[in-house]
């Protein structure tokens, strides 16, 4: 946690590269502790539907219900502590411009990973990171990502023997 | 067969060319992640954790001894590598070196880093060794007393463990007990062991093989780490010492000297505390330089001794942070929670078992720790430039070469997308969840201790005829009295020298 609401870029940053949004520590806190304490509930709720045994004799039930609700109690407590607490204006920043974009490319990977194989895939986002983070022309990015690309394939496939998908898309053209 | 025997056979395969090979690599990448803002060791292991499966040479299976040789080498050349930024930009490499920072960097900016990084290695060598003589020592003898205990005990031991990373806890101790129940919770999902059950998959055949723990063990540190790195755009402006500079005067090697023989003994004991026990030696060692010290004024100022010190007990606290591991099976921290996934990965169980089923593995990692100390002396000190240019290749550059290598490496564990998914909501969720103030470190190693802890106290009370009883009975309260103390005891001391409030003084001060 870091800075105030005046001042929400923090100390080190380039002012040019930072989108944050800084917001109410206490209100984040809220909300992650609610988070938490749903999810426990979601859990404890999962684990309700299953054979519970007894306190001598637990069956698979029995621990995981305990710790959902353990979670719902813990994150409850949290919550309302932070509820209860004053407002002292600490803030937390979230929103840095490269970190939602690493992080937007990052959730793209498992959804195309098999269907447009791993090599175009990691190929794509390396050269997507370059540009939009690192900040390189589109020809130095399309070249180390090809670069990269032969690297990992000599690396993985061919010396350790790693069978990475090729994608569905290739395996089309290659039949 | 003797111990001694045992231990030639391990200096056979470790002195091996593969064995030298994989423990050279394992020791350069650590030094490299230990030099790099954002990598530390837990990070660096998960990386090359792929490279442990296969052979390079031959693509069939690796012998699972030269992966953890390459891994173990990673975690004790990260504590190495982290001094190097501390002295030389004031950037801690990880969170073991922060200490570092404060007379580390104050005598690199008077012209004096080259004995500081001399001390700091000489104080790191030592450190490391004495503890993997303390780790050849402890472990054959308390494994031999930890085969006879029953699941009641190890239930005891577990709590014990979870309960201390709890207390211990830098941060809230309310946030880290919510990470230790979630990681607990966690590590339900998925068929239940002893009645196969499909639990908390929400209907999902997938998620009855349960998360994956390198996944979760990337996302949570590796990713999230990434995320809040790519925050920071500082310019690094490191001061480069030549060679012929790191030669120590008398005076230097009078006033580290003690402090290093000091710190080999704090970082072995401190060692024994989950958790935080890389950090909070560093910290207790640098307040005790600071007692014994004739001139406590000069710390803050470029004492060597308060470089001395720290990097030493951060580096006597590898070995052991090993023996719990090794002996027990239990974790004391994030970087000894992957050793035990990729042990169990190659069919290795760490445990009381280790010695009497696999004693080459045990026997050559303690082998290849020696040769890896060795290694790291004669690599950090000519090589401190080449470490320190790394410093200046473009953040933003190296992002997508690690995480590309992350994706590809929790990928290959089980050949599963559903793992990709995982580390990257793990690694999104850790971001958040760190910029709160929660720590991963309890999380992740309640979920690897969670299964073990439910299938003993379930086999425990079935064993007892449902009585809890069984858990408070002579054995268990000797080895939970005896173990509470040690803690306690550590943990005093740790208040009596008030290393929390000094340091964070010193630091301001400073």
């Amino acid at each position: 946690m870091s800075g105030d609401a005046d001042n929400p870029a923090p100390v080190g940053c380039d002012p040019g590269q930072v989108l944050f949004r800084a917001i109410s520590a206490r209100r984040g806190e809220i909300w992650i502790a609610a988070v938490l304490a749903a999810a426990g509930l979601v859990f404890a709720s999962q684990a309700s539907l299953l054979e519970f045994g007894d306190f001598s004799l637990p069956g698979p039930g029995f621990i995981p219900l305990a710790l959902g609700l353990a979670t719902f109690a813990l994150g409850s407590i949290i919550g309302v502590r932070e509820w209860l607490r004053a407002d002292s204006g600490e803030t937390v920043e979230l929103g840095h411009r490269d970190v939602l974009i690493v992080f937007a490319a990052m959730l793209a990977v498992p959804l195309l990973f098999e269907p447009l194989g791993a090599y175009v895939t990691l190929g794509l986002f390396g050269a997507v990171l370059l540009v939009l983070v690192a900040r390189s022309s589109l020809v130095i990015a399309g070249f180390a990502a090809v670069v990269g690309m032969a690297a990992c394939w000599y690396f993985f496939q061919v010396a350790l023997g790693l069978q990475l998908p090729v994608g569905d898309v290739l395996e089309r053209i290659v039949q | 067969m003797t111990a001694f025997d045992q231990l030639v056979n391990g200096f056979a395969i470790a002195l091996s060319w593969k064995g030298l090979l994989y423990c050279f690599i394992g020791c350069l990448w650590g030094t490299i992640v230990g030099v790099l803002p954002g990598l530390g060791p837990l990070a660096g292991m998960t990386l090359l954790l792929p490279l442990t499966y296969y052979d390079f040479f031959t693509g069939l299976p690796l012998d699972p001894t030269f992966g953890i040789i390459m891994l173990t080498g990673i975690f004790y050349g990260a504590m190495y590598g982290g001094s190097t930024t501390s002295i030389l930009v004031r950037i801690p490499g990880e969170a073991a070196s922060v200490v570092t920072c404060i007379d580390g960097y104050e005598m690199a900016r008077r012209g004096r880093a080259g004995p500081a990084l001399m001390v700091s290695a000489v104080g790191s060598f030592v450190g490391g060794t004495f503890s993997i003589v303390g780790l050849m020592l402890i472990t054959p003898p308390l494994a031999k007393v930890m085969i006879a205990i029953g699941p009641s005990v190890q239930v005891v031991l577990l709590l014990l463990a979870l309960s201390v990373i709890a207390v211990v806890s830098a941060g809230s101790r309310l946030k880290t007990t919510i990470m230790v129940v979630l990681g607990l919770l966690l590590t339900a999902i998925g068929l239940d062991h002893l009645e196969g059950v499909a639990r908390l998959t929400f209907g999902s055949t997938t998620l009855t093989g349960g998360l994956s723990f390198t996944a979760l063990a990337i996302g949570l540190f590796g990713i999230s780490e990434i995320l809040l790195n790519l925050e920071q755009t500082e310019t690094i402006k490191a001061i480069t010492p030549k060679f012929r500079d790191l030669i120590p005067r008398m005076k230097d090697v009078r006033d580290s000297a003690p402090a290093i023989g000091r710190a080999s003994i704090i970082g072995f004991i401190f060692g024994v505390i989950p958790g935080v026990s890389h950090v909070v030696s560093t910290f207790v060692s640098y307040a005790v330089e600071k007692r014994f010290s004739r001139h406590p004024e000069e710390f803050g100022h470029g004492a060597i001794a308060g470089v001395a010190g720290p990097e030493t007990a951060n580096n006597a606290v590898t070995g052991t942070a090993m023996i719990p591991l090794l002996a027990l099976g239990i974790p004391s921290i994030p970087a000894t929670a992957l050793l035990l996934s990729a042990l169990t990965i190659h069919g290795v169980q760490p445990g009381p078992l280790l010695l009497t089923d696999h004693p080459e593995v045990f026997w050559s990692l303690v082998a290849s720790m020696y040769i890896g100390n060795v290694i790291l002396l004669i690599l950090n000190l000519p090589l401190v430039s080449m470490f320190v240019w790394l410093l200046r290749i473009p953040y933003a550059w190296l992002v997508p070469i690690i995480l590309i290598i992350s994706v590809i490496g929790v990928y290959s564990v089980a050949f599963s997308a559903f793992d990709i998914w995982v580390m990257v909501i793990s690694g999104g969720a850790g971001y958040v969840l760190r910029k709160f103030g929660y720590e991963m470190a309890p999380l992740l190693l309640a979920f690897v201790l969670g299964d073990r802890l439910e299938e003993n106290l379930r086999l425990a009370l079935t064993m007892s005829g449902g009585s809890y009883a069984t858990f408070v009975d002579q054995a268990s309260i000797i080895v939970l009295t005896s173990t509470l103390g040690l803690l306690l005891g550590v943990q005093a001391l740790a208040w009596v020298f008030g290393y929390r409030k000094s340091v964070a003084d010193e630091a301001e001060g400073a």
